[in-house]
């Protein structure tokens, strides 16, 4: 796959979305054209993504709404329909523990460890475009941010699955 | 003897020679936080710079952290050996460039890469410092088993770092 070795080549994180993204949208058409005409070879399909899900999690909330911010960005740039919110409130861990080493127990010292949340949503996507995606916004992703990517796929009805025929709905009335 | 006993043996004292009555006056042990904070001069001429001026309280207000990393959020991987890791990264940077960082040395992990940034006084000659470069990256990254990359900046005059004098 070009676009995979092109990724390799520029090592340096590439932090200017437009260029890279205009690279990326350029070789993500290709990709689907390569797509269709493999439809008429009877290879695999492409999958269909419902909802792709990213929950962000962090140690500071300016750098993930920047990030979030980022994320939507991208998706738009690509066409793709996206959103972000902070809907979970923010978790603080905290330490109460004495302060000496021996005795004085009535002085103590508090830490704290919080942690934020934000999510952010894309909808409706197809197999290569998701990848392309979740892989741009994986490899740009800030030091103290983890990520944690939910796919929803769409799928056929298996073929053995099969409605029920119109009489027996008439008896039941 | 503590501090009681030398106040009931002096009280003692002074009942039974009433004409004497001193006393120790004792307090509660007052125990104010000491931690990253400098004492002032009276000559003014300790320098700060602008992370040593800031006490620990105002870390996330006027201060960010030195070193970033997930592992202590929530469900996040290895903070201990996190933690220890960065004490090494600190420990054997400043003495392979010894007295020569003059700020923090900031330690960045991303995706198994640990980036490393501070600023350095300008003493060296280029060619010395390119060979510190290469073999701090190579020792650090056999030892931690990731890629490590310096990012170093580097600064002519000293005294362009200080914030304040105390």
């Amino acid at each position: 796959m070009n676009f995979i070795q092109q990724l390799y080549r520029c090592n340096v994180i590439n932090r200017s979305p437009l260029n890279f993204i205009k690279q990326f949208s350029a070789l993500a058409s290709n990709v689907e054209n390569v797509n269709t005409k493999s439809i008429n070879q009877d290879e695999e399909l492409d999958k269909l993504y419902k909802i792709v899900e990213l929950e962000l999690r962090g140690n500071d909330p300016a750098v993930l709404r920047s990030f979030a911010k980022f994320a939507t960005t991208a998706g738009q740039h690509l066409d793709v329909e996206a959103k972000s919110w902070s809907l979970r409130k923010p978790v603080h861990e905290r330490y109460t523990v004495l302060k000496s080493v021996h005795i004085y127990k009535k002085h103590r010292v508090q830490y704290e460890f919080r942690t934020y949340f934000m999510f952010v949503q894309y909808k409706h996507l197809t197999g290569s475009t998701a990848d392309t995606l979740l892989e741009y916004v994986e490899r740009n992703l800030p030091e103290g941010i983890a990520l944690k990517a939910t796919k929803v796929e769409l799928q056929k009805l298996p073929d053995h699955l099969v409605p029920p025929p119109k009489e027996d709905v008439k008896q039941i009335s | 003897m503590s501090l009681l006993a030398i106040k009931n043996a002096v009280q003692i004292f002074a009942f039974r020679n009433s004409q004497v009555q001193r006393c120790i006056h004792t307090t509660a042990i007052c125990h104010k936080v000491q931690s990253g904070r400098y004492r002032v001069t009276p000559k003014k001429d300790f320098p700060l710079t602008y992370e040593m001026a800031n006490p620990p309280h105002r870390i996330a207000h006027r201060k960010s952290w030195n070193s970033w990393n997930t592992s202590n959020l929530q469900g996040g991987p290895r903070p201990s050996e996190t933690a220890i890791e960065d004490l090494f990264i600190r420990k054997f940077v400043t003495g392979t460039w010894h007295s020569l960082f003059v700020s923090e040395i900031i330690i960045k992990r991303q995706h198994n890469i640990i980036r490393i940034a501070g600023i350095i006084r300008q003493t060296l000659y280029p060619r010395k410092m390119y060979f510190l470069i290469g073999y701090t990256e190579e020792l650090l990254s056999f030892w931690l088993q990731c890629p490590v990359k310096l990012e170093l900046q580097t600064v002519t005059d000293k005294r362009d770092v200080i914030f304040k004098y105390i």
